[in-house]
């Protein structure tokens, strides 16, 4: 009984150091299953935002920076697009949210989250699609592409509307892990 | 007084029975007038019971189904045999791979699907996935157990089609919305709203004649070739099983 309790509490200190290494396994995750319930015309928000964005905030541009790049690497190899690459958009991202401090009025905080989540995937919509132009610009067929701009702007608004409930709650999750440590 | 009553009363509008018959007689003209419609639609209330049920339509549908998959193996014997005599490209008369959709990006800008069945299962990089309506995509990474594909939506997706009705090659290119665009290099094709297109003969990544989609609108005309919008006849965002065809090109 008593080994049992201790191994119990060996496994939730286990899981509350490391949340922040288990959240970043998932996303990969969630970004496969690609819940279509979740989506709006058919797009869903870019969930490696959520996790970016706090991270950032607590350890600073330049973690912000790798782990930015990291997860491109992870999401470009999940996507089958080898001419276009997420890495540029979410390097940015994690420099610029590692900028930003940490509010203390909450309420600020939860309508932050979404306006910077919006701006983030704005961002990395924006540096994506600019790639597939640039890559159709020779075939002089990037005018076709205009109309796919409602991908970036439904991602927008979804990541914007997510963010807020997201955010604030890993954000809470990774100062919990980092006080028990 | 008396007389002139009397007379009143022996006029022929007085009497029922000349008023039943001429009842009957308007009847009868609405009848002739409206061509017995009022019997036939009778006739469809008092027969409704008796009717050919559901039982018989199936047996019947079951006919025409099994009369058209006949035809349909047939056709393709006779295909495959005068794309034999001719030198012409003809795809793997292998098995097809039965696989399901695990994962599923049919939205935004990476518009791909991964399938539950990999290399283990004789899926190989290149093979093309069909689904019901037609082409969906082409297998672009295969892991052991899992294969994924890239869907002709995807933006990197670009394919040599066929139309049939003007006889002309063209382009599919993925934007990365639901319509690919088809390009034809030649400003007088006639090319018009519902036109079907497939793959075509002269592709060198595709089988030829796999239905892919119709034509669904026309862009303005550049200045040495035509666009037009395509609607896909297998829709990937609703198909949960597919078909992997091996082919050797």
């Amino acid at each position: 009984m008593g080994a049992n309790c201790e191994c119990k509490y060996l496994m939730n200190k286990f899981f509350s150091k490391k949340i922040s290494i288990i959240s970043f396994i998932l996303i990969p995750i969630i970004f496969l299953w690609h819940p279509s319930w979740l989506g709006f015309l058919g797009v869903q928000p870019y969930w490696p935002l959520f996790w970016l964005l706090p991270w950032s905030m607590m350890n600073g541009s330049v973690n912000g920076l790798i782990y930015g790049l990291f997860l491109g690497l992870i999401l470009d190899s999940l996507t089958l697009d080898n001419s276009f690459t997420q890495i540029p958009g979410l390097i940015f991202c994690g420099f610029l949210f590692g900028r930003i401090k940490l509010n203390s009025d909450i309420l600020v905080g939860h309508f932050r989250y979404g306006l910077i989540c919006s701006f983030g995937s704005f961002l990395c919509g924006t540096l994506y699609f600019l790639q597939i132009l640039f890559k159709n610009f020779s075939d002089s067929n990037s005018l076709m592409l205009i109309p796919s701009v409602k991908n970036i702007l439904a991602e927008v608004f979804l990541t914007g509307f997510f963010a807020p409930f997201i955010c604030s709650q890993l954000l809470r999750m990774f100062k919990f892990s980092r006080r028990k440590l | 007084m008396l007389g002139i009553r009397r007379i009143s009363t022996n006029r022929w509008w007085h009497k029922k029975k000349n008023w039943i018959l001429f009842t009957i007689f308007l009847f009868l003209a609405f009848v002739r007038i409206s061509k017995g419609s009022f019997y036939k639609d009778f006739y469809y209330f008092i027969s409704k019971p008796f009717w050919p049920g559901k039982f018989q339509k199936e047996i019947i549908l079951e006919s025409i189904d099994q009369e058209y998959l006949i035809k349909l193996n047939l056709l393709k014997k006779d295909n495959l045999r005068l794309r034999r005599n001719l030198s012409l490209q003809e795809s793997s008369n292998k098995e097809n791979i039965s696989a399901a959709v695990i994962s599923r990006k049919s939205g935004s800008w990476w518009r791909q699907i991964i399938l539950n069945k990999g290399s283990k299962d004789g899926v190989k990089i290149g093979d093309i996935v069909i689904g019901p309506g037609g082409l969906l995509g082409r297998v672009k990474h295969t892991s052991l157990f899992t294969s994924s594909v890239i869907l002709i939506t995807s933006p990197e997706s670009k394919l040599g089609v066929w139309v049939d009705r003007i006889q002309i090659n063209g382009l599919l290119v993925g934007l990365g919305d639901d319509y690919p665009s088809l390009i034809l290099y030649s400003n007088d094709a006639d090319i018009k709203v519902g036109d079907f297109v497939s793959s075509s003969p002269a592709s060198t990544l595709l089988p030829p004649n796999i239905p892919i989609g119709i034509v669904q609108s026309i862009d303005e005309t550049l200045k040495s070739k035509k666009t037009a919008k395509i609607s896909l006849l297998a829709k990937p965002h609703v198909i949960d099983w597919v078909q992997i065809v091996n082919v050797n090109i």
